[in-house]
């Protein structure tokens, strides 16, 4: 009997060490494009990282995966550049009549996907439409407007219910893509978020929900046809099933390569490592209204006993940017010259000896637990805090009720990682909704002076007036240390060499017009 | 037969009831699905309590309730909160995809766990049966997603015989039907064979050599017949529980089908879709067992159900 159980075990420990010694074949393999996945002559495949949005209607979603791919089907009036710039787009010109009238000149000569025409009466339909659906999750972004006035069939104008000086930006947003009044209303909105028509480079001509789509190219695009005959993207959810399609060169473009994945790209002949950084920022954000974190002088102690450099370089491999406070470096309100607290354990432990923090005081330290990365973090701030003599009880919580029942109901802990896109990159959105009074993410905070800059922000259209009131609200948020900010995640996607004018989208939203494969 | 049918179906009405019961109101425990579906907005106050409102969130449970009741009894399961789509053609795209992978790897299940277990049986006791339970063995300690990644590593990227991922074409189908198959084959095959080893040592097997049938003809006819019972309970179940979605291999096979749906939507909290799908799994499940206890009586002519 005993002999038999012996044979068995061998037989199993013989197939592993079989299995897993045939795999790392794998490495020498190296395999340029193998005949048998080769795409078509000139299809470009993508491995999708962030996965199906379910429905390609710009109003139904606020989900940065429908950003990355539907940027290429839609145009607005306005777009934002791979390198943060706006730009005319549907809109040849603007200018504001009023501080609360904004004039469009529409672009001559364009059309749908389908043949239908573009002009005014698309761009008043594309928002009429998006204000009469409440239940969209775009719509609250664009309550600024208040209705959409044709002049011409060229040209519109804007009426707005208050002052939005972060509008021009929003209109380059998901929402506010146009789109083809006679077909929505001949086909209905279930039908278009199966087989959505823009005028933009690319059309969707197969969509398999959760699997892929395949878009080919609009050779009557505005700009010019694109150079890619077709792109197929493939939803892939799995990081390691994304770098096997990069081993057998499925893919030609891999999105989202995890810090501790990137030696695999580097490995790999053929492809390269494409990294830039992100809108999307972390922090260890302090409750303020618990003890002891209602001292200023514990808070300010924090954020000089964790090292944040250290974090970027061992946890992250470099590939995350400092910040100074919670935003990123393309953000607009982002002081250039104010830097982070360093790391200087020697001054956090006078600063608790002077709050009259005994040593040993322990703090707790929520987490989203599905966060690999930031678990990682999370440990070696709570080292660095030892260090100063503060114990720190790590609680990994579940995604959502970490992000939608405990922050919000102030049960996230004295401690607690926060991580924010920021998607607009105008710091107002952030400022107001983390810092002031009665908001969502943090009831409790307050401070009247930020309250009163955000208010003066917020009522004026002057760029200038509006930077002097957010670098003072940096100033402030950085003298107060309510939170640790800690870095600036990067993007970092796989790019095979054949592939030429790609550029990799700080936000994700990729732009294929220009690209194509050599 | 009829009545036994009838019945069966009549339980199910209330079996379903309760499941609606549970879903709905376990659902509501897992928090606000206006905060999931606008994190990406980073949204307002004022953002969440409009959309809160536009999708009868607002409501009393109560009425809540009536309308996802009166939706069924129409067939009517509403729209993903997330998507907007009508959920019922959502889930049945999705469940179709699982049902293929799971008849593909009950499929390679069997075909493997059938002649392991036959031989395994008739050869106990000899080297082909130590290496038929070694083969069990693998199969049942084997966790599916190292599995899985080992035949990619393996079949896709080193022979490029199949694809890494995806859903196109039949090749795409072999690698998760076989890592399914392999990891079903390992119990199935040790149950044929302590089923056949119990048939073959019975007196009818002895009274059907006797007469003079061949070896074969009564192994394959006369024993693996009586020895399929068990198996085909435990199979019914796991189709059944296969049909819920295997969410691993979904995942790493980027499979769209229903196991990863449903996760997405219990991440997002779209209470539509999750009680939806778990109202119509529970169906499907119930339903297969039901087809599963009519088989016995196909397979045994002693058994003469609903008599």
């Amino acid at each position: 009997m005993k002999r038999k159980i012996w044979a068995s075990l061998v037989a199993t420990g013989a197939t592993v060490f079989g299995l897993t010694s045939l795999a790392p074949l794998s490495a020498e393999a190296q395999s340029q494009v193998h005949p048998r996945f080769a795409a078509p002559h000139g299809q470009l495949v993508i491995a999708d990282a962030l996965g199906d949005p379910g429905n390609w209607d710009p109003i139904a979603t606020f989900a940065i995966s429908w950003g990355e791919i539907g940027s290429n089907i839609f145009d607005g009036l306005v777009q934002r550049t791979p390198e943060m710039k706006i730009e005319p787009d549907l809109a040849t010109s603007w200018k504001y009549l009023t501080p609360k009238s904004l004039e469009f000149t529409l672009r001559k000569g364009v059309k749908f996907q389908d043949g239908e025409p573009f002009d005014a009466t698309a761009v008043a339909f594309t928002f009429n439409r998006l204000l009469a659906d409440k239940s969209s999750p775009q719509y609250s972004n664009y309550t600024a407007i208040s209705s959409v006035q044709i002049v011409n069939p060229y040209k519109v104008v804007l009426h707005l219910n208050s002052v939005d000086p972060v509008l021009i930006t929003k209109l380059a947003g998901y929402g506010a893509m146009i789109v083809p009044p006679k077909y929505i209303q001949l086909h209905g909105s279930t039908y278009f978020g199966n087989h959505p028509i823009g005028t933009g480079p690319f059309q969707m001509v197969s969509y398999k929900k959760d699997s892929s789509i395949l878009l080919v190219a609009n050779t009557h695009y505005w700009a010019g046809p694109p150079k890619l005959a077709s792109v197929l993207v493939k939803f892939v959810p799995d990081a390691n099933t994304r770098i096997q399609m990069m081993q057998t060169g499925e893919a030609n473009i891999i999105e989202t390569i995890p810090p501790s994945l990137t030696s695999e790209v580097t490995a790999q002949s053929g492809y390269s490592l494409d990294a830039t950084g992100s809108p999307t920022v972390y922090e260890i954000r302090l409750d303020t209204a618990l003890p002891p974190m209602n001292n200023v002088l514990v808070r300010q102690a924090i954020n000089y006993a964790v090292d944040k450099n250290a974090i970027i370089q061992k946890i992250l491999n470099g590939y995350g940017q400092p910040i100074s406070t919670f935003q990123g470096n393309l953000s607009f309100g982002n002081d250039p010259a104010m830097s982070n607290y360093p790391y200087d354990p020697k001054k956090a432990q006078a600063l608790l000896k002077k709050a009259g923090i005994k040593p040993g005081t322990t703090l707790t330290f929520d987490y989203d637990g599905s966060d690999a990365t930031f678990a990682e973090v999370a440990q070696a701030a709570a080292e660095e805090l030892q260090q100063v003599g503060l114990n720190v009880k790590l609680q990994p919580e579940d995604t959502n009720t970490f992000y939608n029942t405990l922050i919000p109901k102030e049960k996230a802990g004295q401690m607690y990682e926060f991580a924010w896109g920021g998607w607009t990159l105008d710091f107002d959105n952030t400022a107001y909704l983390l810092y002031h009074k009665g908001q969502f993410w943090d009831p409790d905070f307050g401070n009247a002076t930020i309250d009163a800059l955000l208010t003066k922000e917020r009522s004026t259209n002057d760029q200038a007036v509006r930077q002097q009131a957010f670098f003072k609200i940096d100033a402030i948020l950085h003298q107060q240390a309510v939170e640790v900010p800690l870095y600036q995640a990067d993007t970092i996607w796989a790019v095979q060499k054949t592939v030429k004018g790609w550029v990799t989208p700080p936000d994700e939203r990729m732009d294929l017009w220009g690209v194509s494969l050599q | 037969m009829i009545r036994y049918i009838l019945r069966r179906l009549f339980h199910t009405v209330f079996v379903l009831f309760g499941i609606s019961l549970i879903v709905f109101v376990t659902v509501r425990l897992t928090g606000n699905p206006v905060a999931a579906m606008l994190q990406g907005s980073n949204p307002s106050v004022q953002a969440m309590a409009s959309l809160e409102k536009a999708l009868g969130l607002n409501q009393p449970y109560i009425v809540q309730y009536w309308i996802f009741i009166k939706g069924i009894a129409t067939l009517n399961f509403g729209t993903s909160f997330v998507t907007g789509q009508p959920v019922l053609p959502m889930i049945w795209s999705r469940l179709g995809a699982t049902a293929l992978l799971a008849i593909g790897g009950i499929v390679v299940g069997v075909l493997i766990a059938i002649p392991v277990g036959i031989l395994s049986a008739i050869r106990y006791g000899t080297i082909l049966d130590v290496l038929g339970r070694g083969i069990s063995l693998l199969g049942i300690s084997f966790p599916n997603y190292w599995l899985a990644t080992m035949l990619i590593l393996i079949f896709s990227v080193d022979l490029h015989w199949f694809p890494v991922a995806g859903s196109e074409g039949f090749s795409s189908l072999v690698l998760p039907s076989f890592t399914l198959g392999f990891i079903l084959a390992g119990i199935l095959a040790r149950l044929v064979r302590t089923s056949m080893l119990e048939t073959l040592g019975s007196q009818y097997i002895v009274t059907a050599r006797a007469k003079g049938l061949t070896r074969w003809r009564v192994i394959i006819v006369h024993a693996l017949r009586n020895a399929l019972l068990p198996t085909i309970t435990f199979m019914g179940i796991q189709f059944g529980g296969l049909l819920g979605g295997v969410v691993i291999l979904e995942e790493v096979f980027s499979w769209p089908g229903i196991g990863r749906l449903v996760l997405t939507a219990v991440n997002e909290r779209d209470y539509p879709v999750v009680q939806a799908s778990v109202l119509l799994l529970s169906f499907l499940y119930i339903m297969v067992n039901l087809v599963v206890d009519l088989s016995y009586a196909f397979l045994d002519p002693r058994i003469r159900i609903g008599d």
